[in-house]
């Protein structure tokens, strides 16, 4: 751009550190142009603002209720976003942790339904979990596969197998597992009484996949930063070239990401049914979109799963704290979205502006 | 792990604002609620509603919304509160909401899914009233209400009965579930009435709401030969597909499903089903406000005789004038009514089945496999209706089963 005598160049530069002080400020400022803006859109439905945000914080993480609500929505998030982690800190896309979730919720449904009924707790309920994480592998293999040995997107590849395993389901309520004690509609029948994961006193938060997503979390953290995959799997991120020259296998390195992303989301969907709705329903039931909005906490946690727990807590508060917007503001539910869309939006660019820099240069001709 | 750092100190400040904002303003629970509601006197009662749709769809939440403020209108003691597109598993937790937060009275779940939820509700909050629609499990406090609209199937069978050329009607399905197997045999043996020569094919799409498979399975019927269609799914996207033809000059026709859809297609639509939920809330809300405590047998399944159900793709018309003169051209014959013309036939059943004179579910009914399953002369009861599980002979198409 030319003005008088001076040529001014606009660019963006990669910054190079970041301060934990930035960080902060960063994260505090977006959170508050977010909530500016939110406010703007209260005020514009004719909702007090203040009044507005105060029930949503009530509702999420003010109360004893609101806390029961947000952990108990966060434990599908905060499991399937840090087995992400790992799989997008290696660059591999996978938008399938939907489809994961409920291949391992039907994998454990399967096991729970025949084998399990005849196990004791203490065997049946880990062996569930188990099976759901073999459940998601498998399906998290697929794509690894498919990308390594053809050349087939894993972007595409993981975001289609969504809509198999989703029609799967569907195929098996209406069809052959369609329960016989549920008058003809579609939902297998109940998981064995013994098998349901038990919840804390007053709750619904199903306290084995909580501790579980815990400890998972800690453990991924641990294998990302402190072991040689975790360092394999950030090099081959970083440069496939590199990690190439470096002797890392490619094939066995990818495997593992999509065992480990694909398995915790399995798990997570032996959660889902064993801790929340007992039997196999609608693909739409059993997962409310978890494996996609897992893909947004694990990047607001910058790709750390312990940051992703964090991110993952706070997003499922978002959207239990998101009820007071309907019920208690009697606004549509639409506007829920409005609400998280935005608050992304800024967290999202805040992220940004933390790794980017607006560089603007004003030479002399 | 700066970047953990950091999160947490900004977590930390912006819980602290948020506790001090509370602090301000934050109105705490206190346990003398129950006593409170008590105390009050019982002038005024708050009903919730959990819609599992958005109420902004076609179909089974907006019918639901309508009867709302139908009853909001009527009742001047009755306050309100909507939350719409919960899911199935999300319900408890807006339900809690909806007692503890809201002080509601009364709680209308309006899916079969929220049914066990509704149930362990009703077990947790003594004191509220609850109304699942749908469902069968009752308690003191728990009842159950239904508007059933197969009669108006069989109406409009009779209508698709005369109405097509090629004997090939076509059903887009939804889920294969009693409820809808029990519309289209309504439809079919409507069909058979009046056209004995024609068969009814089925497809399912396996989503209440889906335009784009809705319109799918609607063209892959039309180019199997069908010329009349039947729904049920929550958008008028087979409508469009009839109106769409009709303008190419190829005659489909179509029924109308559960709201007025009449208009998306003015040439198409011969007639429908339309629900009216409306004189339910009353009745129900009218009950609790009267005082009556023991809900245990609480079970409302209203027919054409109450109203809930009604014929027609247009509220007041329960054929689209533009097809009178058609359906009058053409001829129904029967043992009880003799041969009448096609349209004052299907009023003078419209008439019977509100008054309870007749029930389209009457024996013989064979199966898709020749089994009898209602014997000559005998009617259906609601439990072989509630739970039928069999297409009726002139049915192709499969039920997906084990």
């Amino acid at each position: 751009m030319q003005l008088g005598s001076y040529q001014i160049s606009v660019g963006w530069e990669v910054r190079k550190k970041q301060t934990p002080l930035l960080s902060a400020l960063t994260l505090l400022g977006a959170l508050g142009i977010g909530l500016i803006w939110v406010g703007l859109v209260f005020v514009f439905l004719g909702v007090d603002p203040l009044f507005a945000l105060q029930k949503i914080l009530i509702g999420s993480f003010g109360s004893l209720y609101g806390w029961k609500e947000s952990l108990t929505k966060g434990i599908p998030l905060f499991l399937i976003s840090s087995g992400l982690c790992v799989a997008y800190q290696a660059k591999f896309w996978n938008i399938g942790a939907e489809s994961q979730l409920l291949m391992g919720a039907v994998w454990s449904t399967w096991f729970g339904l025949h084998i399990g009924a005849s196990l004791s707790p203490t065997l049946g309920i880990p062996l569930m979990f188990f099976m759901g994480f073999l459940g998601g592998a498998f399906w998290g293999v697929i794509p690894a596969i498919l990308k390594v040995k053809f050349g087939i997107s894993e972007v595409i590849s993981t975001l289609m197998l969504n809509y198999v395993a989703a029609e799967f389901v569907s195929y098996l309520i209406v069809g052959p597992w369609k329960g016989t004690t549920k008058y003809g509609y579609p939902y297998t029948d109940d998981l064995p009484k013994h098998l349901l994961l038990g919840t804390i006193p007053g709750t619904r938060i199903h306290y084995v996949t909580l501790a579980l997503g815990i400890v998972i979390s800690l453990l991924l953290f641990i294998l990302l930063y402190r072991t040689k995959f975790g360092y394999e799997v950030r090099v081959v991120g970083e440069s496939p070239e590199a990690a190439k020259y470096a002797g890392i296998d490619f094939f066995r390195t990818s495997l593992w990401i999509m065992i480990i992303s694909g398995g915790v989301a399995g798990m997570a969907g032996v959660g889902e049914v064993a801790g929340i709705h007992h039997h196999l329903s609608y693909p739409g039931n059993i997962s409310a979109g978890y494996g996609f909005t897992a893909i947004i906490t694990a990047w607001l946690g910058n790709l750390n799963p312990l940051g992703s727990f964090l991110s993952g807590l706070f997003f499922a508060g978002i959207l239990v704290g998101g009820d007071a917007i309907q019920i208690s503001l009697r606004l549509p539910a639409a506007t829920v979205h409005i609400f998280n869309g935005i608050l992304l939006f800024v967290l999202l660019a805040g992220n940004f502006f933390l790794n980017h820099r607006l560089v603007v240069q004003l030479r002399r001709k | 792990m700066k970047k953990i750092g950091s999160v947490l100190i900004v977590l930390i400040i912006v819980g602290l604002l948020f506790g001090t904002l509370m602090g301000c303003g934050g109105k705490k629970e206190t346990p003398a609620k129950e006593a409170q509601k008590a105390e009050q006197p019982a002038k005024k009662l708050k009903a919730g509603f959990l819609y599992i749709g958005p109420v902004g769809d076609y179909g089974w939440s907006n019918a639901h919304d309508v009867g709302r403020k139908y009853a909001q209108s009527k009742l001047p003691w009755l306050e309100t509160v909507i939350v719409e597109s919960v899911p199935e598993g999300d319900a408890i937790r807006i339900i809690d909401r909806l007692v503890n937060e809201e002080k509601c009275d009364v709680i209308f779940t309006t899916s079969f899914g929220y049914m066990d939820d509704t149930v362990k509700a009703a077990e947790k909050y003594k004191n509220t009233l609850f109304f699942h629609c749908s469902g069968f499990k009752r308690a003191p406090n728990l009842g159950t209400y239904f508007a059933e609209l197969y009669q108006m199937y069989y109406l409009n069978g009779l209508m698709a009965g005369v109405l097509t050329q090629s004997n090939k009607v076509g059903y887009v399905g939804a889920f294969p579930i009693s409820e809808v197997i029990r519309h289209i045999d309504a439809y079919a043996l409507g069909v058979k009435e009046a056209n004995p020569k024609a068969k009814v094919e089925v497809r399912w799409i396996f989503s209440w709401y889906d335009p784009a498979k809705a319109k799918e399975a609607a063209q892959s019927l039309v180019a199997a030969g069908a010329d009349v269609l039947a729904f049920t799914e929550d958008s008028p996207s087979v409508i469009e597909v009839g109106q769409e033809h009709m303008k190419k000059g190829k005659k489909v026709y179509t029924f109308s499903h559960y709201s007025p859809m009449q208009k998306f297609g003015e040439d198409s639509v011969v007639s429908g089903q339309l629900v009216d939920w409306g004189p339910m809330y009353v009745k129900i809300l009218t009950d609790v406000y009267n005082g009556q405590k023991d809900f245990t047998n609480y079970d409302l399944w209203w027919l054409a005789a109450e109203n809930a159900a009604l014929l027609g793709g247009e509220i007041g018309q329960p054929i689209n004038p533009k097809f009178v003169d058609l359906l009058k051209s053409k001829k129904i014959k029967s043992k009880d009514l003799g041969e009448m013309n096609a349209y004052d036939y299907v009023m003078k059943r419209y008439e019977q089945v509100k008054a309870n004179q007749f029930e389209p579910f009457t024996g013989p009914i064979k199966d898709q496999k020749g089994v009898e399953r209602i014997p000559a002369g005998k009617k259906a009861d609601p439990a072989h209706l509630l739970s039928i599980e069999y297409f009726v002979d002139n049915v192709v198409g499969e039920i997906p089963r084990k």
